[in-house]
């Protein structure tokens, strides 16, 4: 009896709906777009978070960096030395990883030294190439996307100039592309082999800027990065787990502080529905009323006004979600791409495939449906009790 | 035992504010089961709150109102809705018929409550505006019926579900006098079957007309004839 008469209620709310569908389109649209926003934001951190793990599958357990007076500076080789018999280490490969500001473009370009061949998953980075490309040679580098949308250059074959510390020019040819579905680490990226790096950044014979150790058990990196800490105590020591760590600062924080804008919009919008919910028309007014004297009781009245509050917050929360994972998924998040990823003017054209997870699900859900139905709900309540005999005068 | 019993009622709206008035002033009515009554008067005499107390709208500031065997004075809101919804049928001045329903689900609101599904509920008006001779104007959006359509609506909305008692305030101010005579040849056939019919009017189509068998007067909130 109690069910049906839910029921009855739910389908005069939908009816009612309907027929102020003018009224109801205008907040659907607004909540959705502000749910939209809020979701987009959610989904984009989680699928950056994704392709960053995914990502940094093939990159060195544990990097090493020689540290002076709380600044990197170079590490001699002869470190490699100083590791051995250190139990579970793999390999050590020594590379240097740079920056490059090129004055004319005002790009920071990441130009990374690296001995392929002794890389234990360097046979990997093939796979990170578009077809044709091969790894880099002696006086070849291998370029991101948006090294080579910034600089115009064609996939192969091009001169790629780049000006050593002494302003003379070291020209190198560009053997290939990394493929866009990796542009979240490779799109500033400069690859070519350990020697053509030092030549270009002038450093000494002997030295690199970082020493890349491979393990074999990963689940022994924390101790093995404690004993490189203790054998090497002018070293820093960095495992992956803390790279991909700062990378969900980096998003998590520039993330934080645009959600910041979205609560406000979010409380912005709860304001809204308080105020439309409040201000009832006479003709609604009425309507509640003839409802009482026919013999709808209070109560029944709140249960519509509750089923219309979750009608119209749930059917956003659908749209703006739905909106917002196509948004990620096949837009690549265009519009918060700027904020969430790259710096200077070089951006990664990313690919994303957004994560449903039904904790996001949840706090987004809970961050908009039980505020707007808290914000309807006082309105509801006044609408409710209006007397039954303002019908009859 | 009377259906309706009003003793000393007295009814005082915005009560110790300074805009305070007396609409009743010891009101004392019996009415019997099956009657037909007419409450005569000017407007703003009272009448209309007569009514709103006998249809259980809200109870009197003071005295005694019984109707059909249950007192009002201290029912709640809530029982007095329950009380209302089997025991009276409303037909309002302005007919209260929401214009963006149809006539047909105008008729089945009050079912709504009581967890009538919609196959019943549409059964059951149905059968009322057929016997109105409403049934072809059931799908029609109610603003786009005639005052005449809509009252008959309104009767049909006030009868579904079968309460004993059926009260009408002015229910001819906006009806022609074919209209007026054919509204109350239904009132008298539904006191043919058994139902109290009270009417508030000064229609002297309604105060003249044959099946009205008592007249109630009232003034500046007083029964002047009874």
């Amino acid at each position: 009896m109690s069910f049906a008469k839910q029921l009855n209620i739910l389908d005069y709310a939908l009816q009612g709906l309907w027929r102020r569908r003018l009224k109801t389109g205008g907040i659907v649209v607004i909540f959705s777009a502000v749910i939209f926003l809020a979701a987009s934001f959610q989904f984009t951190i989680k699928a950056l978070n994704n392709l960053v793990d995914q990502d940094l599958r093939a990159t060195p357990e544990i990097v090493i960096q020689k540290m002076s007076a709380g600044r990197q500076e170079s590490i001699p080789l002869n470190y490699i030395k100083k590791l051995k018999g250190i139990w579970g280490i793999r390999r050590v490969v020594p590379r240097i990883w740079g920056y490059y500001f090129d004055a004319t473009t005002k790009a920071n370009y990441t130009v990374i030294g690296l001995n392929y061949s002794k890389m234990p998953m360097g046979g990997l980075l093939d796979k990170a190439l578009i077809k044709g490309s091969h790894l880099p040679g002696p006086g070849e580098a291998l370029i991101g996307t948006g090294v080579k949308e910034v600089l115009r250059l064609p996939d192969k074959g091009a001169m790629l100039s780049l000006f050593r510390p002494d302003y003379s020019l070291k020209a190198l040819k560009v053997s290939g592309v990394f493929m866009p579905s990796t542009d979240i680490l490779t799109t500033d990226t400069i690859l070519m082999n350990l020697p053509d790096s030092r030549d270009l950044f002038a450093i000494k014979p002997g030295l690199v800027t970082d020493l890349c150790v491979y393990v074999a058990n990963p689940r022994e990196v924390t101790t093995i990065a404690r004993k490189i800490a203790a054998r090497l105590p002018d070293t820093r020591v960095v495992p992956k787990s803390q790279i991909k760590e700062t990378y969900r600062e980096v998003f998590g924080w520039r993330g934080g502080f645009a959600s910041i804008c979205l609560l406000t919009a979010i409380a912005a919008f709860i304001i809204f529905a308080w105020d439309k919910a409040s201000g009832m028309n006479p003709d609604e007014k009425r309507e509640v009323a003839i409802l009482k004297v026919i013999g709808w009781q209070t109560a029944d009245i709140l249960s519509l006004r509750f089923y219309e509050g979750f009608i119209v917050s749930s059917l956003s929360f659908l749209l703006g979600c739905t909106l917002a994972y196509a948004h990620v998924a096949f837009m690549g998040a265009g519009l918060f791409r700027p904020i969430l990823t790259g710096w200077s003017v070089i951006q990664p054209r990313i690919m994303l495939r957004p994560a449903l997870e039904f904790s996001d699900i949840l706090l987004i859900f809970s961050l908009v449906v039980p505020p707007y139905m808290a914000a309807t709900i006082v309105p509801a309540w006044r609408s409710a009790i209006i007397p039954p005999d303002a019908a009859v005068n | 035992m009377p259906l309706i019993e009003l003793k000393d009622v007295r009814k005082v709206y915005n009560r110790n504010l300074p805009n305070e008035v007396v609409a009743l002033r010891n009101i004392n009515i019996e009415i019997a089961a099956g009657a037909m009554v007419c409450l005569q008067g000017a407007s703003g005499s009272g009448k209309s709150t007569l009514l709103s107390i006998i249809g259980c709208i809200f109870p009197p500031t003071s005295g005694r109102a019984a109707i059909a065997g249950r007192p009002l004075s201290r029912l709640p809101d809530r029982f007095m809705t329950i009380h209302r919804r089997q025991n009276i049928g409303f037909i309002f001045q302005q007919f209260n018929i929401l214009p963006d329903l149809t006539v047909l689900e105008n008729v089945g609101l009050p079912l709504m409550p009581l967890g009538v599904p919609p196959a019943e509920r549409r059964e059951k008006a149905m059968s009322l505006l057929e016997m109105l001779e409403m049934g072809h104007r059931a799908d029609f959006p109610a603003r786009q019926i005639s005052g005449g359509q809509l009252q008959r609506a309104a009767i049909a909305r006030a009868l579904i579900n079968d309460p004993p008692i059926i009260l009408a305030d002015e229910p001819t101010a906006h009806l022609d006098r074919e209209l007026s005579l054919g509204f109350m040849k239904i009132m008298a056939d539904l006191r043919q079957a058994g139902k109290t019919i009270i009417l508030a009017s000064h229609d002297h189509l309604i105060t003249e007309h044959p099946a009205v068998e008592r007249i109630i007067g009232i003034e500046d909130g007083r029964i002047h004839a009874a």
